[in-house]
C-alpha cells in the first residue's frame, strides 16, 4: 500500500519583517521550511507505515528551485523516495494551479493509494489543493482530519467539525487532509538526517507532466499582501484610586466603540 | 576558501536547535537552580543519536563529522551549558581513547553501549595535586596476578557517579614518572571504587562533578587501553578533540548570551525608545557579535583540521583559549545590556555569566592553552 504525503515548502513566517513605516512585508531575509502542518502530515504517514510494515511512504512536493532544501528535511522524517516537481511556476500559483500539478504528478507516479495533504498551508491557508486533487483523481476526500485507521482497503477517519466528531469510513483510494492534532511530528534523529541523503529524488518539470497550458495559470491573482501591524495606544492611567481608574478605563472603551 | 557548511552540517545543526529547543532549553533554568542532572535529556539524546555522533556507525555511531558534532556541541550550549558539557564530556573525552586506541574487545565491550548512548562515558586525569601539572598525579595501576590494582583519587571528574565507564589514568610503573601512565577503561560498580565528594559549583550546575576514589580496585587486563606507559600521549590528544567541545560550549554559551541581550534591547524602554537605539548598547552588541564571529571561525577551523586528519593541536589550544574568554566578555556584555534585570535569576545571562566561567578553565585553563599555543611556535 502506497501512502503519498503531500507538503509545501513556505517562508519561515518568524522571519518576515513589516517594513516599519508601512505595511509591506520584507522576505527577502526570511529563510524556507517544510509547512508546519504538513511535518504531522508526514510523520501521520510514517506512523502508518510503522504500525504496517507493507506500507510505503513516500513524498511529493511543488516549488520553486529553493525547495530542493525541502528535500533531505522531509526525506529524514521518514518517506523512502521524495518526488519534486521543480518550476518557478510555483511562485505564482494559486490552490488551482497547485491541484492540477500535483495531480499530474501523482498520475505519473502512479502509485498512491493514499494521498495525505495538511488541512492548509502555513502561508496561505487557503484549504483547496487536498479537496482539488481528489476532485481532480475522481476519488474520495475527507477533510479536518485527527485521527484515521488504514484496514483491507478502507480507512476510517475522524472529522473534526466544530464542536463535534464524525466517523467516516471511505474506500481506497483516497485523499486525506489533516488537522495538525493528528500527531505530533518527531524530530529525526542524527542517523536518519544522514541517511536522507542516500534516498532517491526524483524530479519533474512542469513539461514532463503533460498539462494543458491554461491548467498552469492561476485563476487568482494577488494584488497586494499587506502585514497586520496592532497600533496600541500606550495610554496608562495613572491618577485616582483603583476604582476611578477602572472607571477611566470603561469610559475611555466605551468612547471608542469598542463596549 | 569555502566558509559555508555543508548541506549535511547545516541539517544536522537544524536537528541539534530543534533538539535543543524542546529537550533542554525548558528545564535549563531548573536544572541550574536544582542542581539535577537532566537524565531524560540524556535519554533523547541518546534516542536521536547525539551520543556517538562522530563516531562511525559500525560502532553504533551516527558517523557525522567531528564539525557536525561541534555544531551540535555548540547548538545545546546555547540553551543549556549544562547539558552541552554532559554531553562533549561523554563524546569528546570519554569515548575517544576507545575509539583511538583500544582493542577491538574493548571497543565492542564499551564504545558500542557508550555510542547508542546505553551508557554514559567519563574521563579522568586530574588529581587534587596534579591540575595543570597533569603529569605529577599520583594514582597507581600495578599490575597483580593478571589485573591491575588501582590505587589513588581523581578529582573534578565531569559525569562522575552517573557515567557507567570511565577513562582512567594511572601509573603502571611510578619510577617513569609520566612515561609511566598508562589509561584504563573501569567499569562502573567494581569493588574498591567509590564515588567521592560531589562539588557545589559556581555554574554548569546540571551536569555533576565528583571525586573518584580507588582503593585497591581490580580491573581486568584486557581493561589496558592501548600500550602501558603511552598513557600521558593518549590523554594529551584526547583533550585536543575535548578543547573543541569545550570551545563549542563556548561560542554557544556566548551566542546564547548575545541573543538575549539583542531582545532585552530591542523590548528594554528608556528615554521613550528601545534601549537598541542607544550607540552605547549598539556598541557593546557589536563587539560581541565580533568577538564570536571570531571565536566561531577559529573552533570550526580546528574541527575541520581534525576531520582532514590533521595535527590540530594548536588550533584546538587556540580555539578554547579564544573562545572561552570571548564567553566570559560577552555574558559580562550581556549583562551590562541587561542592567540590574541581568544581575537576577530570572534572566538567562545570570546563568550564562556563571556558565561561561568554566569554559576557561577545565580541560586546561586559559593558561595551559598559551602553554600549548607558545610550545609549538618556539618549537
Amino acid at each position: 500500500m502506497d501512502i503519498v504525503a503531500c507538503y509545501k515548502w513556505v517562508l519561515d513566517e518568524q522571519d518576515i519583517k513589516i517594513v516599519p513605516g508601512s505595511l509591506l512585508l520584507d522576505t527577502s531575509r526570511a529563510k524556507g521550511k517544510i509547512s508546519d502542518y504538513d511535518k504531522n502530515v508526514i510523520e501521520e504517514a510514517v506512523l502508518q507505515a510503522e504500525k504496517d510494515d507493507t506500507v510505503t511512504v513516500t513524498a511529493l512536493t511543488f516549488g520553486n528551485a529553493k525547495a530542493k532544501q525541502s528535500l533531505k528535511d522531509a526525506l529524514s522524517r521518514g518517506p523512502v523516495k521524495g518526488y519534486w516537481v521543480n518550476d518557478a511556476a510555483a511562485d505564482i500559483a494559486d490552490g488551482f494551479v497547485t491541484a492540477n500539478v500535483l495531480t499530474a504528478a501523482l498520475k505519473k507516479i502512479g502509485a498512491y493509494d493514499l494521498i495525505l495533504f495538511g488541512e492548509g498551508s502555513s502561508d496561505a491557508y487557503g484549504q483547496q489543493v487536498g479537496p482539488r486533487v481528489a476532485a481532480l483523481l475522481g476519488i474520495p476526500v475527507v477533510t479536518f482530519v485527527t485521527k484515521l485507521e488504514i484496514s483491507e482497503g478502507k480507512v476510517m477517519a475522524a472529522r473534526k467539525i466544530g464542536d463535534c466528531t464524525e466517523d467516516v469510513t471511505v474506500n481506497l483510494p483516497a485523499v486525506i487532509t489533516l488537522l495538525p492534532e493528528v500527531c505530533k511530528p518527531r524530530i529525526p534523529g542524527l542517523k536518519q538526517v544522514l541517511g536522507a541523503s542516500k534516498k532517491p529524488v526524483q524530479e519533474f518539470k512542469l513539461a514532463d507532466l503533460d498539462l494543458v497550458a491554461e491548467n498552469t495559470l492561476p485563476k487568482n491573482k494577488i494584488k497586494s499582501i499587506q502585514g497586520y501591524a496592532m497600533d496600541r495606544k500606550n495610554e496608562i492611567y495613572t491618577d485616582g484610586t483603583v476604582d476611578e481608574k477602572v472607571n477611566t478605563l470603561i469610559a475611555s472603551l466605551t468612547k471608542e466603540g469598542l463596549l | 576558501m569555502d566558509f559555508q557548511l555543508t548541506e549535511e552540517q547545516t541539517l544536522l545543526q537544524q536537528s541539534a536547535r530543534e533538539f535543543a529547543a524542546t529537550y533542554c532549553e525548558p528545564i535549563a533554568a531548573e536544572i541550574d537552580k536544582t542542581g539535577r542532572y537532566p537524565a531524560e535529556t540524556i535519554e533523547q539524546l541518546a534516542k536521536h543519536d547525539f551520543m556517538g555522533m562522530p563516531y562511525p556507525e559500525e560502532y553504533g555511531g551516527a558517523g557525522a563529522d567531528y564539525l557536525s558534532y561541534t555544531l551540535a556541541v555548540e547548538e545545546i550550549s546555547k540553551v543549556c551549558a549544562s547539558t552541552g558539557i554532559i554531553y562533549s564530556a561523554h563524546c569528546s573525552l570519554g569515548l575517544w581513547p576507545i575509539y583511538k586506541w583500544g582493542s577491538e574487545d574493548l571497543k565492542k565491550k564499551y564504545l558500542v553501549p557508550l555510542c547508542k548512548g546505553e551508557k554514559l562515558g567519563a574521563f579522568a586525569l586530574t588529581e587534587p595535586g596534579a591540575g595543570t601539572d597533569a603529569a605529577s598525579g599520583t594514582c597507581t595501576a600495578i599490575l597483580m596476578n593478571n589485573e591491575y590494582v588501582l590505587n589513588g583519587t581523581k578529582c573534578f571528574i565531569t559525569n562522575g557517579g552517573l557515567a557507567d565507564v570511565y577513562i582512567i589514568f594511572a601509573l603502571t610503573d611510578p619510577s617513569k614518572g609520566i612515561k609511566g601512565l598508562s589509561a584504563f577503561v573501569v567499569e562502573k560498580g567494581l569493588v574498591g571504587f567509590e564515588i567521592g565528594k560531589h562539588e557545589d559549583k559556581m555554574g554548569i550546575r546540571g551536569s555533576q562533578t565528583t571525586e573518584l576514589i580507588f582503593k585497591d580496585c581490580h580491573v581486568a587486563k584486557e581493561n589496558l587501553i592501548g600500550e602501558e606507559g603511552k598513557g600521558f600521549k593518549y590523554a594529551m590528544q584526547t583533550l585536543d578533540g575535548g578543547r573543541v567541545g569545550v570551545a563549542a560550549q563556548a561560542i554557544g554559551i556566548a551566542q546564547g548570551a548575545l541573543d538575549a541581550a539583542v531582545k532585552f534591547a530591542k523590548e528594554r524602554v528608556q528615554f521613550g525608545k528601545p534601549i537598541a537605539t542607544k550607540q552605547a548598547i549598539q556598541w557593546m552588541l557589536a563587539d560581541m557579535e565580533t568577538q564570536i564571529q571570531a571565536a566561531r571561525l577559529l573552533v570550526y577551523n580546528a574541527a575541520a583540521a581534525k576531520d582532514r586528519g590533521e595535527s590540530f593541536s594548536k588550533e584546538a589550544a587556540m580555539a578554547k583559549l579564544f573562545a572561552a574568554e570571548t564567553a566570559d566578555y560577552v555574558c559580562t556584555k550581556a549583562i551590562q545590556v541587561h542592567g540590574g534585570y541581568g544581575y537576577i535569576k530570572d534572566f538567562k545571562v545570570e546563568r550564562c555569566y556563571r556558565d561561561a566561567k568554566i569554559c576557561s578553565l577545565y580541560e586546561g585553563t586559559s593558561e595551559v592553552q598559551r602553554m600549548v599555543i607558545s610550545g609549538a611556535l618556539l618549537r
